[in-house]
C-alpha cells in the first residue's frame, strides 16, 4: 500500500510543472486569437460603438498587458479562484462546477460501458482465437471504430429519438420537470442511453481489441501450457489465468483514453445539446473567454492526472509484481 | 398632407412569402387558459436586459417581461398598437415628443409605474448606454414629467416624429426607476432577473438548458396571458430544434430555428404547420460590405461588375428556398413609409460584369483570373456562409478569386469592423422600420471604428453624408421621405455596399399553438395573447 | 525481403493496403476524372442520387456535384491525414531523440512537455488552436499534430534509452563518431519501425479529427473535405440523408484501411523483433 501512495505522490508533485506548463501555453495560445470577449460580447447584442468598447474592455481589466494578465491569472490559480467569465458574466468556477456533472454522468457512463462490454466481448473473442466468432467479432470492432461519433450520435438521434421515440432527441433531463430521487435517475439515465451509445463505440472496440490482442499474446505463453497440462477447466482457466493477465494493458488504455473521451464529449455534446463541461469549451471558443477556456483546460488536465492516479492504483492492485519490486527496495 | 396608411400598404403589401398555414387568429374569449409553451432557444444572451441591448436574441425572453411603450401592429393607422403608452404625439417643431402613459399599470414588485420610470430610462439607459438608443435618442436633452402619467421628451435639434415612432418598439424598454436608480446599471442584478410590467414574470433560468416564466396575474391586459408558463429550451443546434418540434418535446420553434431546407418536408407532418408571417417588422438584408481601399474596390465600374455577377434569383430560390426577396436598393420593399422601387438596377449579367472589368482595366490573367480578393462571409447565420459559398463561385465565373475566410463570430467581428482585414464580406444587418435607425450607418462615412454593422470599409461620400444628416432632422414626413428616396438612388448608382435580398425567417409551430405570427414583429413582442389549445 | 513477404502474408495488411492503395488513386486522379473547382455550382440543387447520368450521386443544397465533392473529398482527407502524421512522427521523433540522448535535466524538461500535451485532450486542444487562428488546411493539420505528436516521441525515447546503452553505440563513441551522427546512423534507423506502426493509427485518427473539425464548422472553407460533406448534409438529414451517409461511409472506408494496413505493419516488425 505504501508503495502505492508513493506513485501518487511522486506523480502529483511532477505534475505540478506540467499543470504550469498547460496553462502558461493555454494563455499564449489564446493571445493569438483575433478578437477578445469583449469582441464576442459585441457581435451578441448587435454592434456597440469604440467608447462602449473601451468602457468594457477597462472593466474586464482586458486592456492590461499580456505578462500582467497571465501573473494575476497564475497567482489566482494557486488560490483555487478560476476568474471571472466576461462572456457568461459569472465565476467561472460556478460554471464549470454546474457543467461538470453532466459530463460526468456521459462520461462515466461510456467509460462503463465501453470497458465491461469491450473486455468481455474480446474474451469472448479472445477464447478462441481464429475461431468464427473471434473473426466476426474483430469485423466490427474494426467498423465500430472507425464510425465518426457524430455521425453515429446524428444517425441514432433520426432513428431512435425522432422515427422511433424511444428516447428523447436532446438534453439531460426532463425540463423543470421536478423529479426527484430515483424517478430523476431514471430520466437521466433515458436522456444519455443515445449519448452514451455514440460515444462508448470507438472506446468499446478499443477495449475489444486490446482484450483480444493481450489474450492473444498470453495463450502463447509457457504457464498457461503448463495450466493446461494441468487439467484446468476451460472456463477457468480463460478467466482466472489468459484473461487476468490480459487485464492490465486495457487498464492502461483506460488511462490513455480518459483524455481522448474527455475531447470526444464535445462533438456528443454538440449534437445531443447536453449542458455539459465539454460544450463548454466550444462555448467558451465562440465568446473568446480565455479565462474559461483555461480554466477548462487546467480542470480537464487535473481529471487525467487524477483518473490516471487512479489506474495506477488499480494497476498496482492487480498487478502483484508492481508493489513488489517496491517493497523489496 | 397626406400621410402614407400603414395599415393599407402593409396589407396591400402582400407577404414576402407564401404562407402554407393560415395562422389561426382567435378571438380572446375563446381562447383557451392554462399550458406551458416550450419553445427553441438559439442563444443564451449574456446581457437580458432589452432596454440596455436592444437587439432580436435578447427581446425573444425579454419582452414578455419588460414592455415597450409601444409595440408593432399591422391593423393600426400608424402601425403601432399601445403598451405602456396609450397616446403619443409629437411637436411639429420636431423638439419635443409627448406620450400619454398607461395607468393603472403595477410593476412586478407590486410598486405602481409612473412617468418616472420612462424619464429614468429614458436619460439614464436608453440614450447613454443602449446600442440603438445612441442613435436615435442623440439629442434627447430632458423628460418632462408633469404628471404621474404623462412623460415630455425635449430634443436639442429637431427630431422627425416619424422616427422616434418607428423606433418605440426597439428603443424604448422601460425599467423600474425604483430598482436601478443609484445602482450601476450594467451591473444590476436585475439584468439577470428581469423586473417589468408584462404579462409574464422572470422565474428562472438554468444556464445552458432554459428559461422559465410565469403568468403575471396582475398584468394590465384583461384577460391576458392565457399561457401558464413559457420555458425557452436551449437548443443551439439547428437540426436539434427539427428533431425536437417532431417528437413533441417543444411547441414552437421560431426564427427559422428549423433549418429552411427542412420545411418542406416538415410541413407534411401531421400537427406541425410552417408560418411565415411575424417577421414582417424584423427584415434582415443580405449584404456585401466593400472594403474600398482596395485599389480595384475603389473603382465603381468594379463594383458594378461584381453586383451584375450576383444571379439574386438563384440565391432567393436556392439559399433562402423561396423564403426572400430579391433587394432592389438598400430600403427593404416591405418599409412602404420609404421604399422607393425606382433605383438603378444591376441585372444577373456576366457577359456584362466581364465587360466592365476589361474596360476598368483588369484584363484576365494567363489562368483566367484578373484579381484576387478576401471573402469573409459572416458566420451568424447559414444563409450567410452559404451565399459566402455562392459568391465565390459566381465572382470566379467573372475573373475574380475569391478566398473565403472562415472565421467564428468575435474573430469576424474583429477583422471587419475593427482591423478592415478584408476585401468583401457579407453581412445580415437588420433594417428596423426606418432608415435612420440602423441603415443609415452601413454607408455614412465617420463611424468610429469598432462599430459592428457600419460603414468600416472607407466610403466616403460627403453628398451622401449631407442627404442623411439633413433627413435625420427632417420633421415634415413627406420631406423626409423624398430624402430617404435620392438616397437609394444614390446608394444604387454609386455602390458603397450591394444589397442582395431581404429576408424574414420562418416559425414553425405544432397546431395547438394559437395566436402565432399575428403581428409585424412577433417573435420579439410580448405573446399575451398566445394561447395552447388540449 | 522477408518483411514484405511476411506482409504480404498477413491477410488484414492486404486488405488495407487495397483500400488504401484504391483510395490514394482515386484521390490522385482527381482533377482529371472532375477538373475544375468541385465546389462550384454544377446543376439543380438537391437532385437525387442514381437519376441523372451526368451527376452519379446527385447535387446537395446548393447544387455542388457530390461525386466530385466525395473524389476531392479523399484528396483533401488523405493529405490532412498523412501530413498530420508526417508532422506528428517528426515533432515527436526530434524531441524523443533529443531527451532520450541528453537525459538528465533536458529529458526532465522535455518530458514535462511532452505529459503536459498528452494531460490536455487532444481534441480540445485542436479545437482551440484552429478557432484562435484561421481555418486553414496547414492550420488543421498542425493542429492535429499538435495532439498526436507525444506518441511518437515517447516510443522515440524510449527506444533511444534501450539502444544508447548497446555496444555498438559504445564502440561508435569510443570511436569518435558525433553523437548527433551516432542518432541519425544507428538510433533512428532501430527506432522508426515501431513508430511508423504508430502511425497509421495516427493517420486514421487525424482523419476522424478533420471531420469532426470540419463537421464544427472549422475547417477550411475554400476546399471540399468528408466532414464538411456531412455538415453541409445535416440541415438536411431527414430529407436528403444519403448527402451524410455517403461521405460517411468514406470516412469509415478510410478509417479501416488505414487501420488495417498498420495492423500489417505491426505484424510484420513484431515477428522480427522475436526473430532478433
Amino acid at each position: 500500500m505504501n508503495s502505492a501512495l508513493r506513485l501518487i505522490g511522486r506523480r502529483a508533485i511532477s505534475s505540478i510543472p506540467v499543470l504550469l506548463i498547460v496553462v502558461i501555453g493555454t494563455f499564449f495560445l489564446l493571445e493569438l486569437a483575433p478578437g477578445d470577449a469583449v469582441d464576442a460580447y459585441l457581435v451578441s447584442i448587435g454592434g456597440g460603438d469604440a467608447a462602449l468598447t473601451e468602457q468594457l474592455r477597462a472593466q474586464y481589466g482586458l486592456d492590461q498587458s499580456p505578462l500582467s494578465r497571465l501573473w494575476l491569472y497564475v497567482t489566482a490559480l494557486l488560490r483555487f479562484d478560476l476568474g471571472w467569465s466576461v462572456g457568461f458574466n459569472r465565476p467561472i468556477s460556478e460554471l464549470i462546477l454546474e457543467r461538470l456533472p453532466n459530463t460526468f454522468y456521459l462520461m462515466g457512463s461510456a467509460t462503463a460501458l465501453s470497458f465491461v462490454l469491450g473486455t468481455a466481448l474480446g474474451i469472448v473473442s479472445g477464447a478462441r482465437i481464429g475461431s468464427l466468432r473471434d473473426r466476426l467479432l474483430s469485423i466490427g470492432s474494426l467498423a465500430l471504430y472507425a464510425i465518426p461519433s457524430f455521425w453515429l450520435g446524428l444517425v441514432l438521434s433520426v432513428v431512435f429519438a425522432v422515427q422511433l421515440r424511444w428516447f428523447p432527441t436532446s438534453g439531460i433531463e426532463t425540463i423543470a420537470s421536478g423529479k426527484e430521487g430515483f424517478d430523476r435517475v431514471l430520466d437521466i439515465a433515458r436522456h444519455l442511453v443515445l449519448p452514451v451509445s455514440a460515444l462508448s463505440m470507438i472506446y468499446l472496440a478499443l477495449f475489444l481489441r486490446v482484450m483480444r490482442a493481450g489474450m492473444a499474446e498470453i495463450w502463447r505463453q509457457d504457464f498457461v501450457r503448463a495450466a493446461r497440462a494441468k487439467g484446468i477447466t476451460r472456463p477457468r482457466l480463460v478467466l482466472r489465468h489468459v484473461a487476468r493477465n490480459a487485464l492490465l494493458p486495457v487498464v492502461t488504455m483506460l488511462g490513455l483514453q480518459a483524455a481522448s473521451m474527455l475531447g470526444g464529449s464535445v462533438v456528443i455534446e454538440s449534437v445531443f445539446a447536453i449542458p455539459g463541461f465539454g460544450r463548454l469549451a466550444q462555448e467558451a471558443v465562440g465568446l473568446r473567454d480565455a479565462p474559461l477556456l483555461m480554466g477548462i483546460i487546467v480542470v480537464s488536465a487535473v481529471l487525467v492526472i487524477l483518473v490516471n492516479m487512479i489506474i495506477d492504483l488499480i494497476y498496482a492492485f492487480l498487478d502483484p509484481r508492481v508493489g513488489a519490486s517496491e517493497r523489496n527496495t | 398632407m397626406t400621410q402614407i396608411s400603414r395599415r393599407s400598404l402593409l396589407q396591400g403589401v402582400g407577404l414576402l412569402l407564401a404562407s402554407t398555414a393560415l395562422p389561426s387568429f382567435a378571438f380572446a374569449q375563446d381562447l383557451p387558459t392554462g399550458g406551458r409553451l416550450v419553445v427553441a432557444a438559439d442563444s443564451e444572451p449574456r446581457n437580458l436586459n432589452p432596454a440596455i441591448v436592444a437587439s432580436n436574441g435578447v427581446f425573444f425572453v425579454a419582452s414578455k417581461i419588460i414592455e415597450p411603450l409601444a409595440e408593432a401592429d399591422a391593423s393600426s393607422e400608424d402601425g403601432l398598437a399601445p403598451r405602456l403608452a396609450t397616446a403619443w404625439e409629437g411637436s411639429s417643431d420636431g423638439l419635443s415628443a409627448t406620450f400619454r402613459l398607461r395607468e393603472g399599470v403595477t410593476w412586478h414588485d407590486g410598486t405602481p409605474f409612473t412617468s418616472a420610470d420612462v424619464a429614468f430610462s429614458a436619460l439614464e439607459v436608453w440614450k447613454p448606454l443602449q446600442n440603438l438608443g445612441r442613435i436615435v435618442l442623440a439629442n434627447l436633452e430632458a423628460v418632462d414629467t408633469p404628471n404621474e402619467h404623462t412623460a415630455i421628451f425635449r430634443f436639442s435639434k429637431p427630431t422627425p416624429f416619424q422616427l422616434i415612432r418607428n423606433a418605440l418598439p426597439v428603443v424604448t424598454s422601460v425599467l423600474p426607476k425604483h430598482l436601478y436608480e443609484g445602482t450601476d446599471i450594467n451591473a444590476n442584478p436585475h439584468n439577470a432577473e428581469l423586473v417589468g410590467t408584462g404579462p409574464f414574470k422572470f422565474a428562472e433560468y438554468k444556464p445552458g438548458e432554459y428559461y422559465r416564466l410565469v403568468r403575471n396575474e396582475a398584468y394590465w391586459g384583461e384577460g391576458e396571458p392565457h399561457l401558464d408558463e413559457i420555458i425557452y429550451r436551449v437548443l443551439p443546434d439547428r437540426a436539434a430544434a427539427a428533431s425536437a418540434i417532431e417528437a413533441e418535446e417543444i411547441q414552437l420553434a421560431a426564427f427559422s430555428a428549423v433549418p429552411l431546407a427542412d420545411l418542406a418536408r416538415i410541413s407534411q407532418v401531421p400537427g406541425i404547420k410552417v408560418i411565415p408571417e411575424g417577421y414582417e417588422g424584423l427584415t434582415y438584408q443580405l449584404v456585401v460590405e466593400i472594403n474600398h481601399r482596395r485599389e480595384e474596390l475603389a473603382n465603381v465600374d468594379v463594383r458594378r461588375a461584381i453586383a451584375h455577377a450576383i444571379d439574386k434569383k438563384y440565391v432567393v430560390d436556392t439559399i433562402f428556398l423561396g423564403y426572400a426577396t430579391a433587394a432592389t436598393g438598400i430600403v427593404p420593399h416591405n418599409a412602404p413609409e420609404f421604399y422607393n422601387p425606382e433605383v438603378p438596377q444591376y441585372d444577373f449579367d456576366v457577359a456584362k460584369a466581364n465587360e466592365l472589368l476589361d474596360a476598368a482595366g483588369y484584363p484576365r490573367g494567363e489562368n483566367g483570373v484578373r484579381f484576387s480578393l478576401e471573402l469573409l462571409p459572416a458566420p451568424y447565420f447559414n444563409e450567410t456562409r452559404q451565399f459566402g459559398d455562392y459568391l465565390r463561385q459566381a465572382l470566379a465565373e467573372i475573373g475574380i478569386d475569391a478566398q473565403l475566410v472562415n472565421n467564428d463570430s468575435a474573430a469576424h467581428q474583429k477583422a471587419v469592423y475593427t482591423d478592415h482585414d478584408f476585401d468583401l464580406a457579407i453581412a445580415p444587418p437588420v433594417f428596423r422600420n426606418d432608415p435612420a435607425i440602423s441603415t443609415t450607418i452601413l454607408v455614412r462615412s465617420g463611424a468610429p471604428v469598432g462599430t459592428s454593422f457600419s460603414n468600416q470599409g472607407g466610403y466616403e461620400n460627403a453628398e451622401l453624408d449631407a442627404l442623411i444628416d439633413q433627413a435625420a432632422e427632417t420633421v415634415d414626413t413627406e420631406e423626409r421621405t423624398q430624402l430617404y428616396n435620392e438616397l437609394q438612388v444614390k446608394v444604387a448608382e454609386d455602390l458603397p455596399l450591394i444589397n442582395v435580398a431581404e429576408w424574414g425567417f420562418i416559425t414553425v409551430a405544432r397546431d395547438s399553438v394559437l395566436n402565432v405570427g399575428n403581428n409585424p414583429r412577433w417573435a420579439v413582442s410580448n405573446w399575451a395573447d398566445v394561447a395552447i389549445q388540449n | 525481403m522477408s518483411a514484405l513477404i511476411r506482409f504480404a502474408r498477413s491477410p488484414e495488411g492486404l486488405a488495407g493496403l487495397v483500400i488504401l492503395a484504391v483510395l490514394a488513386i482515386v484521390a490522385a486522379l482527381a482533377p482529371l476524372l472532375f477538373p475544375g473547382d468541385p465546389l462550384r455550382i454544377a446543376g439543380t440543387p438537391m437532385i437525387a442520387p442514381f437519376t441523372d447520368p451526368s451527376l452519379p450521386l446527385g447535387t446537395d443544397r446548393l447544387g455542388r456535384n457530390v461525386l466530385a465533392g466525395l473524389v476531392h473529398g479523399a484528396r483533401a482527407s488523405l493529405i490532412v491525414g498523412i501530413a498530420a502524421a508526417i508532422v506528428a512522427v517528426l515533432i515527436g521523433s526530434i524531441v524523443g531523440t533529443l531527451a532520450g540522448f541528453a537525459g538528465g535535466l533536458i529529458d526532465e524538461a522535455l518530458m514535462r512537455v511532452v505529459d503536459a500535451f498528452q494531460i490536455v485532450p487532444g481534441f480540445l486542444l485542436a479545437l482551440a488552436f484552429v478557432s484562435v487562428l484561421q481555418p486553414s488546411l496547414p492550420i488543421v493539420i498542425l493542429a492535429i499534430a499538435l495532439g498526436a505528436w507525444t506518441g511518437p516521441a515517447r516510443l522515440a525515447r524510449a527506444e533511444v534509452l534501450s539502444i544508447r546503452e548497446r555496444d555498438y553505440v559504445a564502440s561508435a563513441r569510443i570511436i569518435g563518431m558525433h553523437p548527433l551522427e551516432i542518432a541519425l546512423r544507428e538510433v533512428l534507423p532501430n527506432a522508426l519501425p515501431p513508430v511508423l506502426a504508430l502511425s497509421a493509427v495516427i493517420v486514421a485518427g487525424a482523419v476522424l479529427t478533420e471531420a469532426a473539425l470540419s463537421f464544427l464548422g472549422l475547417g477550411d472553407p475554400n476546399i471540399v473535405t468528408w466532414g464538411s460533406m456531412i455538415a453541409e448534409g445535416r440541415a438536411v438529414l431527414r430529407s436528403a440523408p444519403y448527402l451524410s451517409i455517403v461521405p460517411g461511409i468514406a470516412l469509415i472506408a478510410t478509417v479501416i484501411g488505414t487501420y488495417l494496413f498498420g495492423e500489417g505493419l505491426s505484424a510484420m516488425l513484431s515477428r522480427r523483433e522475436q526473430q532478433s
